[in-house]
């Protein structure tokens, strides 16, 4: 019994110690491609005109206040004599 | 036979007592203590059948005293004594509260000799407008008119003439601004030029005119009539209306700085002093006096104001119905000065609280009126304001435009030619050199040319 606790301690220390151990990792630094060795399937096709159509720009107007009446000068003056 | 005699004694008291007050009216009146004899005459009547006679010491009181006073009385009561006046004080209540039928039937009984028959008319006429009866409408402004004008001639005197001369002119610009409203612009201005520049309308007519000249789109016209109201004669009449409406000319004639520039005058000067008035007025909405007391001496909360204040005041004392309720308060302390001087402590007891209750009421109403009309000229800023502010959106928008489509307006601020001044042959033509003479008021034109046509801008060349 008393080996066994010696030996389970053993192996936990050295797991602790273990685990502050870095591990490094490396990835490629670069990757070449050869672009003219490369082969697309498929058919090639190019528009033959670029152009951006024309969106007519939306105004707002506002409705700015035009007197076409003077119907409330009518009362004023009424009252303004009694 | 005791029991009639007693009857007899209590009926002949009764008889007494009434002769007795009937004498005491007329003795009031024979002193020429007409307001408080008009009290005393309704004391008298108001319980008895009324005969002609009573009808006439009537007349004959208002005729000295006007009608301001019967304003407030119960309209049961002015029912019961069926005279011209008092029908036309029951028309014009009528008016006011909509009831077109009975203001027709009150107003139709005054008599065409009555010194308030011009104004029935008039009222009688707006009657017609809200019923939409354009004929009856137009035969009313017509009779206000001529019988206005009749009894301008026959007037004793200058105040009285005036307040004729003031009910022909509502009449002749009532049927004007009908005529604007249908759209008969030059009828429109053949009747506003009718009124003469030494009328108190006058000034207020520069704006209506203005509004004629912009629907008729002369552009000029309408800046010219406005311009007017920079004159020093004029300085006591401003009109956010009439800010607005330059403002929006100078827009439509695509000259958008000049539209900016009294956009820009109107929130840097005047909006802050509004605001400035609204909070004391607000302050003091509810005093009974604050508005009467202001008209005479000076508010300290409003000195800052100064100048500003007082023309707003000035503008509103020039109405008929201030001066006639400042007329009725001076008489009626004469008539108390006198009764004091003159009169025993029974009859001062007597006559002078109702004096002073009547010369109170006044107040109050002189108090109330000058409110009303302050509010609703601080009233009208928000919506100026907000026009404003909607025509500076608009002038960016348009400005956008250009840059957008890459043009820009054909001169950046055109100052103007006489060969753009369109004008009949019966209007005026003057220089202005750079002051303001009172025969020219009210004629003025630029001389603008619209800038709204555009050209393109040039390619920039590239380094």
């Amino acid at each position: 019994m008393r080996l066994f606790i010696y030996v389970f301690s053993f192996y936990m220390m050295s797991e602790a110690y273990g685990e502050d151990q870095k591990v490094i990792y490396q990835y490629k630094k670069y990757e070449k491609f050869d672009l003219g060795n490369l082969e697309v399937k498929g058919q090639l096709i190019a528009p033959g005109d670029i152009s951006v159509r024309e969106r007519e720009r939306r105004r707002f107007e506002l409705d700015l206040f035009a007197r076409d009446n003077f119907d409330p000068f009518l009362s004023k003056d009424l009252e303004s004599l009694r | 036979m005791k029991n009639l005699i007693l009857i007899s004694l209590i009926l002949f008291s009764h008889i007494i007592f009434a002769n007795e007050k009937k004498i005491f009216s007329v003795a009031l009146e024979d002193k020429k203590y007409y307001f408080s004899a008009l009290n005393e005459f309704f004391i008298e009547t108001y319980n008895k059948e009324i005969l002609n006679n009573d009808l006439k010491k009537l007349e004959s009181l208002l005729f000295y005293t006007g009608i301001e006073l019967l304003e407030d009385y119960d309209s049961q009561l002015l029912l019961k004594y069926p005279t011209s006046s008092t029908r036309f004080i029951l028309g014009r209540k009528s008016f006011q509260e909509k009831k077109f039928k009975s203001a027709l039937d009150h107003l139709s009984k005054i008599h065409p000799d009555h010194r308030y028959f011009p104004e029935g008319k008039l009222i009688e006429a707006q009657v017609f407008q809200a019923q939409n009866k354009i004929k009856e409408r137009d035969e009313s402004y017509l009779a206000c008119q001529s019988s206005a004008e009749k009894n301008e001639s026959s007037a004793q005197n200058d105040k009285i003439k005036r307040y004729y001369r003031m009910v022909f002119e509502i009449c002749l610009i009532n049927k004007a601004r009908h005529h604007f409203k249908k759209e008969e612009y030059k009828e429109a201005l053949g009747a506003y030029d009718r009124i003469p520049k030494k009328s108190y309308k006058w000034p207020y007519l520069l704006l209506e005119k203005a509004w004629v000249y912009y629907q008729m789109g002369d552009y000029n016209r309408t800046l010219g009539l406005l311009t007017t109201y920079k004159s020093p004669l004029l300085d006591t009449y401003f009109f956010p209306e009439a800010e607005y409406l330059a403002a929006l000319t100078y827009f439509k004639l695509c000259l958008y700085e000049d539209s900016l520039i009294i956009v820009n005058q109107f929130y840097q000067f005047y909006r802050p002093r509004f605001q400035a008035l609204d909070l004391v007025f607000k302050k003091n909405r509810s005093s009974q006096n604050y508005f009467y007391n202001i008209m005479f001496r000076e508010d300290e909360e409003l000195v800052k104001e100064g100048e500003f204040v007082s023309q707003i005041l000035t503008r509103m004392k020039k109405q008929t119905r201030f001066s006639l309720d400042f007329n009725a308060i001076f008489k009626i302390e004469q008539e108390i000065k006198r009764i004091e001087q003159n009169e025993n402590k029974i009859i001062k007891d007597k006559l002078v609280p109702h004096l002073e209750e009547v010369k109170s009421n006044l107040l109050t109403k002189i108090n109330y009126n000058a409110k009303t009309d302050i509010f609703q000229f601080l009233d009208s800023i928000p919506f100026i304001s907000q026009e404003l502010y909607k025509l500076n959106l608009e002038i960016i928008s348009k400005k956008k435009d250009l840059v957008y489509f890459n043009k820009r307006l054909i001169a950046d601020r055109s100052r103007g030619d006489y060969s753009n001044v369109t004008r009949s042959r019966f209007e005026y033509f003057w220089k202005f050199d750079g002051s303001f003479w009172a025969d020219e008021l009210g004629d003025y034109s630029m001389g603008l040319k619209s800038n709204c046509q555009t050209i393109r801008n040039e390619k920039v060349e590239e380094d």
